[in-house]
């Protein structure tokens, strides 16, 4: 294999990706919003709150962040479409589905790497790990 | 529905969910449907779709997209050959606990 002749591809796409992925990802994301505005009153003003809780806590990468996004408006659009009545979607502690939902998500999340450093760092005190 | 019984489901919806698939393949709304039904009134639905995202990524699932007349397609979830070696360990530890929890109560007499 010539890596050589690989060299200027792989730099070209890592361009493209610096010039389009964001263009894509703000495609996606306007993608989300429209769907979003779709949605019965009660539940936009929902989702907009679960995605302001969300940016918080959230991935810290687009993909994962647009994949959950995604993921969150098809749970809505299918609730709306039941007629399931949103307490009913939520739950009486909305906090906690906001949680259970975003624990699938943890790539690239301030707070799982704080997870993970103070896993690693008591595994280092206590030598279960170098 | 108390306090007590939601923190007892924390632990033990997944293998409930579990379970409900490998009796049939369904959908997100009708397995809530089918919990409500069977006194598990205050479990949200957006809770069960978190669980059937977190199952399917771990590959416990297989999921069919199947249209559906009024909104966006269904996604059908089935139990699959992963899925059923997870809820056979969820019994086990299922039966470890309810063991060890009865005796204790039948040492309180």
């Amino acid at each position: 294999m010539n890596t050589g002749s690989n060299e200027p591809k792989s730099r070209y796409q890592k361009y493209l990706g610096l010039v389009i992925g964001p263009l894509e990802d703000k495609r996606r994301y306007r993608q989300y919003k429209a769907r979003t505005e779709q949605l019965p009153a009660s539940y936009h003003t929902a989702i907009d709150a679960l995605q302001r809780y969300m940016h918080y806590f959230g991935p810290g990468d687009s993909d994962s962040l647009l994949a959950m996004l995604d993921d969150l408006v098809d749970l809505f659009e299918q609730s709306a479409a039941n007629g399931t009545p949103l307490r009913e979607v939520v739950g009486e502690d909305p906090v906690e589905f906001a949680e259970a939902f975003l624990r699938n998500y943890p790539k690239g999340s301030w707070i799982s790497r704080e997870r993970n450093r103070l896993s690693n760092t008591i595994d280092r005190a206590t030598g279960d790990k170098p | 529905m108390g306090k007590q019984m939601t923190e007892m489901l924390k632990g033990t919806l997944e293998g409930i969910v579990l379970a409900i698939l490998s009796g049939r393949s369904a959908y997100g709304y009708e397995i809530t449907a089918w919990l409500r039904d069977q006194g598990f009134s205050d479990i949200a639905e957006g809770t069960i779709y978190a669980l059937l995202v977190r199952i399917e990524q771990r590959g416990l699932v297989d999921v069919e997209k199947v249209p559906s007349e009024k909104g966006p397609p269904r996604k059908v979830f089935s139990l699959n050959a992963q899925g059923r070696e997870y809820l056979e360990e969820f019994w086990r530890t299922w039966s470890f606990l309810t063991e060890r929890l009865e005796q204790l109560r039948e040492g309180d007499k």
